[in-house]
């Protein structure tokens, strides 16, 4: 089972890589074009729906500098498959290279047992957890910058900033009540 | 169905009255001519007809309908003010009719080529005939005419039929149904479409009650040996026939797929790239393998009737009962095969299609009967 390495390849120059994983191949789209109109680096974006990446890819691949989970809350098999997609990430890629995103939060349909199931998945991987809006424009565009901001990081275009000192600041926690049922 | 009356003229002659010697008349239509040169003045059925033709079609196509018509002179068809109330529309078209002593069956023919320009209206439903005789393939049209003709008012005496083909080897059939000693009633008539020497047929505004009937009448007119229903139903005629002979455009599984294929990928961006987009293409492609390619005809709905035994391992109560689960599943759409379609190719329905969805263009159906002995919908195509 070949796992995706973070360190394996020499990075590209002036470029970052950003693996999107998603179930339902739908927001990866809009925020893949979000994420390549910025202009002072150049983003690479990489779309899967699910691990294992096939082997065809592995050598053109270039060097990914952040994995991102996107989530729909709305489906449960959303986050079976992100979960399962974990086992293929080699552990370094766990020091600040790996982020979740999830959409569709505010739905009422969402029970409150998934986004909490998320939220533990998260913290206990101590990687960021973020929300995102995907049907408008101006969602699309906000998650996109908060994403490029992690991006720049992990691709080591921020001086005396390494993701894994980034990932101390961001990661996810777990609030103290999460055991108590919520009030709905 | 005609009444003689005999009519004696006597002409007031100063010889005396002298008999002129007598004149027998065929009356149809229960109208009586008092006397020769007055206009006859059209029945109540009639009018309720024409009133219902003229409320039916829309002023736009009202000219057009009209002209093909053919009943009423060009200065009739001038006289007519397209710009008026049909309620002015009709009055006029009454008198015009009255004037060229319009019939009953010659409306009835107005409301036909309407309705063969736009079939479109109403649910037609699909019934497919059985064992065909030795010669049922050099049927002719005169033939089929003349027999189901015959036949139909073997079974029915007070029926009234319209046969006419179309120019696309249609052939159209209108009948009005009357009973064992009511008239032909023209306000509900039945409408018949059937190809020749093809084993089905499409049937608008049947009662149950009248269906052996008009089954009997085509099985034997078509010289074939049994008739059943097709499972096919939908309000557009051209959607429903092209799927039954298969005329939409197919995608043929092929080993190695041509490149053109790949052109409705939109075009992504240089800098994106997707690591399993064989896995999209490969659904996309099965997908048009199984509901067509291009423009697909308009099915409005697909009904599973569901006669199994429940299944949900957490659901312990339900799944421990003895007797099947009935429940009937509907999916109905603007345009169904389209949306199935785009269900399949974007990975909403798993692919490689499912044999419940795929039987809907392959078998021609869209009412199917699932039980648990059959591992897919029942009934095979013959």
């Amino acid at each position: 089972m070949s796992r995706l390495n973070p360190f394996a390849k020499l990075p590209g120059l002036n470029a970052a890589s950003v693996l999107l994983v998603e179930n339902e191949e739908h927001f990866q789209q809009s925020l893949a074009e979000a994420l390549v109109k910025e202009t002072s680096v150049t983003v690479n974006v990489r779309l899967a729906k699910s691990f294992p990446l096939p082997v065809e890819n592995d050598e053109s691949r270039p060097r990914i500098d952040l994995v991102v989970f996107i989530i729909n809350l709305t489906s449960e098999l959303s986050f079976q498959s992100a979960e399962a997609s974990l086992k293929y990430l080699e552990p370094g890629y766990f020091l600040g290279k790996v982020c979740f995103m999830v959409s569709n939060a505010r739905s009422s349909s969402v029970p409150a047992e998934r986004l909490d199931a998320v939220r533990r998945l998260a913290a206990s991987l101590h990687c960021p957890l973020l929300f995102a809006e995907d049907q408008t424009q101006q969602g699309v565009t906000n998650a996109a910058e908060r994403l490029l901001t992690i991006l720049k990081v992990a691709a080591g275009f921020v001086p005396f900033t390494t993701s894994l000192c980034l990932s101390n600041l961001t990661r996810s926690t777990l609030p103290p009540d999460i055991d108590q049922p919520s009030f709905d | 169905m005609g009444l003689f009356i005999v009519v004696s003229y006597y002409s007031g002659t100063a010889e005396g009255s002298k008999e002129h010697p007598q004149s027998t008349v065929l009356i149809s239509d229960w109208s009586i001519c008092l006397q020769p040169g007055t206009r006859k003045t059209m029945n109540d059925s009639s009018k309720l007809l024409l009133q219902r033709i003229v409320r039916r079609i829309p002023v736009q196509m009202l000219k057009t309908t009209l002209d093909k018509w053919g009943r009423l002179t060009a200065e009739q068809r001038q006289a007519i003010d397209f710009t008026q109330s049909k309620w002015a529309l009709t009055q006029k078209l009454q008198s015009f009719c009255e004037e060229n002593e319009v019939t009953l069956t010659r409306l009835a023919e107005l409301e036909m080529i309407h309705v063969i320009e736009n079939p479109n209206q109403g649910m037609w439903y699909t019934f497919q005939l059985l064992d065909p005789e030795d010669d049922a393939q050099s049927l002719e049209l005169s033939e089929f005419k003349q027999q189901f003709k015959c036949h139909l008012s073997e079974l029915l005496r007070q029926v009234s039929v319209k046969i006419k083909k179309h120019t696309d080897e249609a052939v159209w059939i209108r009948i009005a149904w009357g009973g064992s000693f009511s008239k032909p009633n023209h306000l509900k008539p039945t409408y018949v479409v059937h190809h020749l020497q093809t084993p089905y047929f499409f049937v608008r505004n049947l009662t149950s009650k009248l269906k052996p009937l008009l089954s009997q009448a085509l099985t034997l007119a078509t010289r074939h040996q049994g008739v059943k229903e097709a499972n096919l139903s939908g309000r557009n005629l051209a959607s429903i026939r092209d799927l039954l002979m298969r005329q939409y455009q197919h995608v043929f599984p092929t080993k190695y797929p041509s490149p053109h294929d790949e052109e409705d990928q939109p075009v992504l961006n240089q800098h994106i790239e997707k690591e399993q987009g064989h896995v999209a293409t490969h659904r996309r492609r099965m997908a048009r393998e199984v509901f067509g390619d291009g423009t697909l005809p308009q099915l409005q709905s697909a009904v599973y009737k569901l006669d199994t035994k429940f299944k949900d391992p957490s659901n312990r109560t339900m799944t421990e009962r003895e007797d099947t689960f009935k429940c009937v599943v509907k999916f109905s759409s603007t345009n169904l095969l389209e949306s199935l379609r785009s269900c399949a190719s974007s990975g909403i329905a798993s692919a490689p299609v499912t044999p419940l969805l795929s039987s809907i263009p392959l078998k021609g159906r869209n009412y199917f009967v699932v039980t648990d002995n059959t591992p897919g919908p029942s009934s095979q195509r013959h």
